[in-house]
């Protein structure tokens, strides 16, 4: 099976055989072997032994993997399973900018934007305080805050929606 | 000797005074909140008291009821460790009216040396070098030059409540003053609305060094030497080492000397810590004295072989201490905090269970550690979840026993600073020992930027291609418990018969 696999930004074409693995026009060898009872793996390459600790994502084909002093993210996917993921995605894409959301548990400090403002990528949105430090959450996109869910003062959890916004209108209405 | 000793504190610091205590046959009693029920530090003590609610006001800043705690098990001491009471003149004064020993310096020296300016003026009065500054505002550019003259260039120009690099200005030479002083004046009336200039030595790409005292209630004051702890991320210590490259046995004599006479100067006992600045002339200015034990203590006990929390423990119960006035460091010691912070996500916070846990082990390698397998990282306390400490013959040994350590180090469940001190450890200017306070802050974006190199990113394609392929077999119904293999797969057969060889 062929996958496409995206590490880093990069996409790398592995196929899966009986011949063992073929990438980047390479034909190599290629096992991974499970550690009983831990989260790490065995990957040999030819005779090039790695260890790699994996812990699945939520969707198919996610996998972040620690290995040789790095950490990976990465997305394994056999051609049509890419194919509908990009379609999902671009159906899903123009909706507009991902809403900012708590990366933890934590107190709203501060709101720095107010409904129909504009912000700019990278724009300071809201406050939030955890673990006695207070950590800014920024606007991912260009675009218009559409919905100020954050209260000064209020305890949130982890996940919760902050801030929503939709894409700057253009000529088009996007 | 004291039977039993009650130890205010959880996390890693907890269990290091625990086993201390086990070690000098103490009996422990740990604190928690209810956060901490299955905490290591709780299992690992001959007895746990509760003391209230996960935040920490609710328990481990609950002077009162620590000291109840104290009284119900009958420990005869407190331990405080590090943050929470330890530089708490009141709960030292508590603790004491209690009846009970406080393991740490006595409340006046907490005193003496809790406020920077205080500290400064008893420094100062001791003979001891303080980075100088004018007090009182300068009237005018004559004036500033003068001062200037009086302390030698560079000088830093600043506005009295200035902070945030707003109303500051460095000047090199006498004619730089007048525009500078302008200058200044100008942005602090516009940013805080009070234009009174200061004038300070500017210390150039300074070192933060620190000297570790031990003083016993006999009258000896020790340095224990210096700990180099430049690599800081806004003014939070990341990495430290002891001792430091820029320090010769003619400066540690002299930066040693210097620590206990500001330790005597306070009428200090127990552990201490001096911290200076130290310049690139080899000059060095008194900041301040952290009254308590520090984070960083392990690094000086490897490189003098003297265990400072047992001999804090043996101090508060009396004994003298044993040890030469002069010592000369044996080794390279460094120690990388280990904390639940994304460096990929500008340090935010992480929380969550750890799923898994690889300790790593292996010759000069030390972990403190307050976590395990299935602890929850929560928010309520400090994110640092354990130090990775390694001992070398030199600083070169050290530096790759340190890479060693945190390539073996695996921490699955939350996101932690592990990559990022392996960044450093490969950084070229960090092995050079060329680093300053400002280093880290300068070099972060550099640091964080390096991806993996080719090879690797390849590697992890494979391995990813190689589970995505499993995932499939598992999905399509083949019973993942099988030995044989579930479609007719050459490659995959090979690989299992190979797996259970």
């Amino acid at each position: 099976m062929k996958y496409l696999v995206d590490v880093d930004g990069e996409r790398i074409e592995v196929s899966i055989g009986a011949d063992g693995a073929r990438v980047g026009g390479r034909v190599v060898h290629a096992h991974l072997a499970d550690v009983e009872g831990t989260p790490i793996h065995l990957l040999r390459i030819d005779d090039t032994v790695h260890r790699v600790a994996v812990r699945r994502g939520t969707e198919r084909g996610r996998y972040d993997l620690w290995m040789g002093g790095y950490s990976f993210r990465v997305e394994a996917l056999d051609e049509r399973s890419r194919v509908i993921r990009e379609l999902t995605q671009a159906k899903n894409g123009p909706k507009g900018p991902a809403p900012v959301t708590a990366p933890m548990p934590g107190l709203v400090v501060r709101v720095h934007v107010i409904e129909g403002q504009q912000v700019v990528a990278g724009q300071g949105v809201v406050v939030i305080e955890a673990m006695k430090m207070e950590n800014e959450l920024r606007a991912a996109a260009d675009g218009t805050v559409k919905r100020v869910v954050a209260v000064q003062g209020i305890a949130v959890e982890k996940g919760a929606v902050l801030v929503e916004f939709e894409r700057v209108s253009g000529p088009d209405g996007g | 000797m004291f039977n039993k000793v009650l130890v205010a504190n959880r996390g890693e610091i907890a269990l290091r005074v625990i086993r201390a205590c086990r070690e000098l046959g103490v009996q422990s009693v740990a604190v928690y909140s209810d956060a901490d029920v299955q905490a290591p530090h709780v299992r690992d003590a001959d007895e746990a008291v509760r003391i209230g609610e996960a935040p920490s006001s609710e328990s481990y800043l609950q002077g009162e009821r620590i000291v109840e705690a104290a009284h119900a098990t009958g420990a005869e001491a407190i331990h405080p460790g590090y943050g929470f009471l330890s530089e708490r003149a009141w709960f030292g004064r508590l603790v004491r009216e209690a009846g009970l020993a406080f393991i740490g310096p006595p409340p006046e020296a907490i005193e003496a040396m809790g406020n920077k300016t205080a500290a400064r003026k008893l420094a100062s009065a001791a003979g001891i070098p303080i980075v100088p500054g004018t007090t009182e505002g300068v009237r005018d550019a004559e004036e500033a030059r003068g001062i200037a003259a009086r302390f030698g260039y560079p000088v830093l120009l600043k506005a009295s409540a200035g902070g945030g690099g707003k109303g500051m200005r460095v000047v090199r030479d006498a004619s730089d003053v007048e525009p500078s002083l302008e200058m200044a004046r100008r942005e602090a009336r516009n940013a805080f609305g009070d234009e009174a200039g200061y004038v300070e030595k500017y210390i150039e790409r300074p070192r933060h060094v620190e000297i570790q005292v031990l003083a016993d209630n006999h009258g000896t004051v020790l340095s224990l030497g210096e700990r180099e702890c430049s690599i800081q991320r806004r003014h939070q210590k990341m990495i430290e080492e002891a001792p430091c490259i820029a320090v010769s046995p003619e400066l540690r004599h002299r930066m040693g000397e210097t620590a206990v006479a500001a330790t005597r100067a306070a009428g200090y006992r127990n552990a201490g810590t001096c911290e200076f600045l130290l310049d690139r002339d080899g000059a060095f200015y008194f900041l301040e004295m952290n009254t308590r034990l520090q984070v960083e203590h392990p690094v000086s006990e490897l490189v003098t072989g003297i265990d400072i929390v047992q001999w804090q423990i043996r101090i508060a119960a009396g004994e003298a201490l044993p040890f030469p006035a002069e010592m000369t460091p044996r080794g390279w010691a460094i120690e990388c905090r280990i904390t639940s912070e994304d460096p990929a996500n500008g340090f935010l916070p992480s929380t969550g269970r750890i799923e898994y846990l690889h300790v790593p082990s292996g010759p000069g390698v030390r972990w403190d550690g307050g976590i395990e397998a299935g602890s929850v990282v929560g928010l309520h306390y400090d994110p640092m979840l354990a130090k990775l400490i390694v001992w070398g013959a030199n600083r070169e040994q050290a530096i790759a026993r340190m890479h060693r350590a945190l390539d073996e180090l695996v921490i699955l469940g939350v996101a932690t600073s592990r990559e990022f001190h392996l960044r450093v450890m490969e950084n070229e200017e960090y092995r050079r020992g060329e680093v300053g306070i400002q280093w880290l802050e300068q070099r972060l974006p550099h640091l964080l930027a390096i991806g993996a190199p080719e090879e690797r990113r390849m590697a992890a394609a494979v391995a990813a291609a190689l589970l995505a392929e499993r995932d499939r077999d598992t999905r399509r119904g083949a019973n993942p418990c099988s030995p044989s293999p579930a479609r007719g797969d050459a490659w995959l057969a090979a690989a299992r018969r190979e797996g259970v060889r």
